[in-house]
Formats: C-alpha cells, structure tokens, sequence
C-alpha cells in the first residue's frame, strides 16, 4: 500500500522541521555566548532544505517521477556575518577598549523562525493523521 | 478481474478512484513536506478531466476479432494515470517556494474526504454482493 509513501514523506519533513527547531533552540541558548572551541563569539546556524525523492520505486513510477519528495536538511550552515560588539568593560572578554564581540543573533528573527518551524510540524502532522485515516479507512473495505 | 461479472464497472471505477486519490495524497504530502525548501515547486495531481471522459467513452469499446490479437483493453478506465503539472513560482520574491500551505491542507481534506467516500462506496457494494450471495439472509 503505497499511502506508507505518503507517511515516509512526512516523517522526513518532522525530523527536518525538528532539526531545524533544534537549531533553534542552540541559537537562543547561545544568545550571550562570547566563548567558543572555535574562538570568538557564537555563530546563529541556520538549516538548508532540500528535496529529495523518497525511495527508488516511486522513481520508477512514470506518473509522479520527481513529483513526490521528501525533505532532507542538505546542511547546516553557520552565519559568518561581523559579532554585535556591545560596550560592557567589565565582561571578562572585553577588548582593551572595552567592548565585548557578541553573537549576532536577533531574538525576533529566531521567534518567528520557531512558529514557522512549529506551524510546519504541526501540518505535517495532520498529514500523517489524514494518511493513517485513509489506510484504515481502505482495510475497512468488505469487512 | 474485469471478466468476473460481480467486479463490474462500478467496482472498478471505485478502484481507480482509490488509487488516484492514494497518488493524489502522496503529491500534497510532499508539497507540504516541501513548505520550507527554498525553489521548491508545488505540484498538481490532475486526473479528473481523464477519469470521467474514460468513464464516459466505455460505451464504443474495442472488440479482439481473432484470439491472437493483442489484449484490448476491457476499457479506457485501466489506462487513466492523471498527470503531474507544476507551476514555477514567477513573483520573484521569496525564495522560490509556491507552496502554500493552507491550500495544500485544503486539498488534502478534499482529498482524504473522497477517498473515504470511494472507499465507502465499494465497501457498499462488496456489502451488497455479500447479501445476495447469502440469498438475501
């Protein structure tokens, strides 16, 4: 029964959307974050999307070749764009004149960014259920 | 299956019905899966138009004058596959996504309630065959 299909294609799109809730989250915990292995401040990362098909059958389908994809997070990248300096000479990483490299990381951007994360799980969600119903629905057939 | 006389044409019009809707979800699932993916395309599952003028062709149906001719098709119903149209977003701003969610849960809805009503249907039907072979009991 290919409605599994329908259900393949959206377990890829939550774990995608969770991944990027996850990126997130790492952002707004590390909005003060001025230390890193890598040195300097926190870098915000944002995830990249990409389609991808979901197995090699419904590739081979003539009708619907590249029409069904799943999602994949192709990467995650890191913003490389200049530190907030903010003026604070007592933080222990000021510089000599006394301003401190913070992450640039916008708290408004990273909110809307959420609900949006938030509002596609929940539609993929309600795509599994719908799929799940219509399944169900077809085994209920001559019984 | 087309040559048992209970599977009628209703019963295989049901079964077409079932199946293209089953394809039907699987595209909208992926337009939705795809809301996010920057240059990703929406795509359309279209199959109505093909469905019902098969439906109302079977009437002038081809006959196999000799036993080795090539099968016939019983009719044009086994032969309907809907197509899959894309539009590439063309307003330049964004990022080249033309998904649109609230359309997209709209048609699964329409979708999903049609499938269950097909699905109904032919349960229906297999309940009649059932009755009657019971000899009405």
């Amino acid at each position: 029964m290919d409605l599994f299909n329908s259900l393949r294609i959206s377990s890829s799109a939550l774990q995608a959307q969770r991944l990027r809730m996850d990126t997130i989250s790492s952002n707004l915990a590390n909005m003060e974050t001025t230390r890193t292995p890598e040195g300097g401040p926190y870098q915000k990362k944002s995830v990249v999307f990409r389609p991808v098909g979901t197995s090699f059958e419904e590739r081979l389908d003539r009708s619907l070749r590249g029409a069904v994809q799943g999602v994949r997070v192709d990467r995650i990248l890191a913003d490389t764009s200049e530190p907030k300096l903010v003026y604070d000479p007592s933080h222990p990483d000021a510089d000599e004149t006394g301003y401190v490299a913070m992450p640039n990381i916008n708290l408004m951007d990273e909110m809307v960014d959420m609900k949006s994360a938030s509002r596609a799980y929940e539609a993929n969600v309600t795509v599994v259920k719908a799929s799940k119903r219509m399944a169900l629905k077809a085994l209920e057939i001559g019984r | 299956m087309s040559n048992l006389g209970i599977f009628d044409q209703t019963s295989q019009l049901l079964h077409k019905v079932l199946d293209l809707r089953q394809q039907n979800q699987q595209v909208i699932a992926s337009n939705i899966a795809n809301g996010n993916t920057p240059g990703y395309t929406a795509a359309r599952f279209e199959f109505a138009e093909a469905l019902s003028a098969a439906v109302g062709r079977n009437d002038g149906k081809m006959a196999a004058t000799h036993a080795r001719h090539f099968p016939l098709s019983q009719n044009n119903l086994d032969q309907v596959s809907g197509r899959v149209l894309r539009t590439p977003d063309q307003s330049g701003v964004g990022d080249g996504n033309n998904v649109s969610v609230d359309q997209e849960m709209l048609n699964m809805a329409e979708n999903q309630l049609l499938y269950e009503a097909a699905a109904q249907m032919l349960s229906k039907k297999l309940g009649l065959l059932k009755y009657v072979a019971q000899d009405g009991r």
